[in-house]
């Protein structure tokens, strides 16, 4: 494939993710993009196609409104975690099918404190699932992270490093939520939600949006000094057997994942191996599903995350540097815009202008990795 | 005092069963209990918790009634601390910190409460299908749900 077939990433904006009750889902989308446009030096009447994603804070098409009313074609997206990368390859796979050479891809969301609400008919379930206590995603998270603590050999304390190291990189990330560190006393000491899971192993529901201009071949060049190219992006949903949330009941096993199809699929498409990647951002709902995901991955075999995480090979001077921005841990998971702040992260740190620790020695293979319901999966390489 | 089981179509009183692939299972040393009843496609031989129509592995298979094993072993558990939003109800004096888990049934692994210790739950321990409790009705009615509890001595 030539360069003119290339996508790349040539601008980037952010909304901070935490809790503003004085601004709208549409307010921080707006703001995202216009810093987006910024960021690449152009002007909203030059994006040649959009798409946008929220799960709960308004159709995102609306936002002409606010941006301009050219006429671009703009596609919606609600696609639960895999919202922001939906968007991402909505606009990516226009421009290579001709439709424009610049294209936007946005996504926010501004959720209500606390657990999600659910309804057991929306998943095909009977009322009783709900109605007798087992309809939570904690619970999911804490059953499936147990039964993998189990069948690995990991312990709790691998759960409090995945925490500390978040909470450790948000502190210094100007666009984070929880700023402040944590020691993982104080994170296995904190309260018990579901175990082996405490309070500070979870995200929280919150709010934010985040925003990329996209350009095809030479126009990337053209704008940008240093652009990102989106090597591959790979979207998977689940296969049978997957472990997923809101399960009555499994088969015996083994239970693949479809992050496992995800990566491997971004892996070849990219050329890249797992080994190769410099700055990573994985899905950590919480911390038991970080520890998963680095091994589904790819990044690292089953069983070998407690090691790696004592040795600070997940820091951002460690080898695989993992969720530098703090991830959903430090930034809380405002569904539409968190797939989008992993992109607005990695971008950041392959072109050397991290907003918060940057990665030292010049990263060159980023690699992004979202997860969600019901077993969906999108995982990404950049590359500079 | 009325009970009531939740949710009919959960189970199956073994003796009104007649098209039940697994005879094993019909010797239910309390009777007339309720046993658990899912579905077996007969194309893939997939068991699936509570029944459905059609299989969700393969296009080929017709899908029966199959009486689930009463025994297995806690293959996951946690424990929920706080209290669940509505629709979830709560038993009689309120919400208490319960245990839940998936039980390996061998052909299945369903997911269940635990009625099981605190002091005594892990992965690996062997536990029985029962009743319990699950909340009561306005008119007085108990309604009860399943659950697993450790198998106790003898019983294996
Ligand atoms: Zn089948």
């Amino acid at each position: 494939m030539s360069r003119s077939d290339d996508v790349y990433v040539v601008g980037c904006g952010m909304h901070p993710f935490g809790r503003d009750e004085s601004v709208t889902g549409m307010d921080m989308a707006e703001r995202a993009v216009r810093e987006a446009l910024a960021d690449a030096g152009v002007a909203w009447e030059d994006i040649g196609y959009a798409a946008g994603g929220s799960d709960v804070s308004g159709k995102p098409d609306t936002l002409v409104g606010r941006l301009g009313l050219t006429g671009v074609p703009f596609v919606n997206v609600q696609n639960g975690c895999a919202t922001g990368a939906s968007t991402v390859l909505a606009v990516a796979n226009a421009l290579r099918a001709g439709e424009a050479t610049l294209g936007l891809a946005v996504g926010f969301d501004k959720h209500e404190r606390g657990a999600f609400h659910v309804s057991a008919a929306r998943y095909g379930l009977g009322d009783w699932y709900a109605e007798t206590g087992m309809m939570l995603t904690t619970q999911f998270f804490a059953l499936k992270t147990q039964r993998y603590l189990y069948e690995h050999g990991l312990s709790e304390r691998a759960l409090a490093m995945v925490a500390a190291r978040a909470f450790r990189n948000g502190a210094h990330h100007p666009l984070a939520w929880r700023r402040k560190p944590l020691t993982e006393r104080e994170i296995l000491d904190s309260a018990e939600v579901s175990p082996p899971l405490t309070q500070y192993m979870f995200c929280s529901p919150g709010q934010g949006a985040a925003a990329l201009v996209l350009a095809l071949g030479d126009r990337a060049f053209d704008l940008c000094e240093r652009p990102v190219k989106l090597a591959s992006l790979a979207f998977r949903t689940r296969r049978f057997g997957s472990f997923e949330v809101f399960s009555p009941w499994l088969p015996p096993g083994p239970h693949h994942s479809p992050s496992v199809d995800a990566a491997d699929a971004a892996f070849r498409t990219a050329e890249v191996r797992p080994t190769d990647v410099q700055v990573a951002q994985l899905q950590d709902t919480d911390s038991g599903s970080e520890l998963i995901h680095l091994a589904e991955t790819g990044l690292c075999g089953h069983g070998e995350q407690e090691e790696l995480l004592a040795g600070g090979a997940t820091d951002p001077t460690g080898r695989i540097p993992v969720n530098t921005d703090g991830g959903c841990l430090a930034g809380g998971e405002p569904v539409g815009a968190s797939g989008l702040r992993q992109f607005h992260e990695v971008v950041r740190q392959l072109q050397g202008r991290a907003p918060g620790v940057q990665v030292p020695g010049a990263p060159r293979v980023g690699f992004t990795h979202v997860y969600g319901a019901p077993g969906i999966s999108a995982c990404s390489v950049l590359t500079i | 005092m009325t009970t009531r089981l939740i949710d009919e179509s959960l189970f199956e009183d073994v003796e009104d069963v007649e098209d039940i692939e697994n005879v094993e299972n019909r010797a239910f040393d309390d009777g007339h209990a309720p046993r658990l009843a899912g579905a077996r496609c007969s194309g893939c031989g997939t068991v699936v918790f509570p029944r459905q129509d059609s299989c969700p592995r393969c296009a080929d298979g017709a899908m029966s009634t199959r009486v689930l094993p009463v025994s297995g072993r806690v293959w996951s558990w946690t424990l929920q601390a706080f209290p669940p939003k509505p629709p979830y109800r709560p038993p009689t004096g309120g919400h208490q910190p319960y245990l839940v888990g998936y039980v390996d049934l061998g052909e299945v692994l369903v997911e269940a409460l635990l009625a099981v210790p605190r002091a005594d739950i892990r992965i690996g321990l062997p536990v029985r299908l029962t009743t319990v409790p699950a909340y009561w009705d306005e008119d007085g009615t108990e309604v009860v749900t399943f659950a697993f509890h450790p198998e106790r001595d003898g019983e294996r």
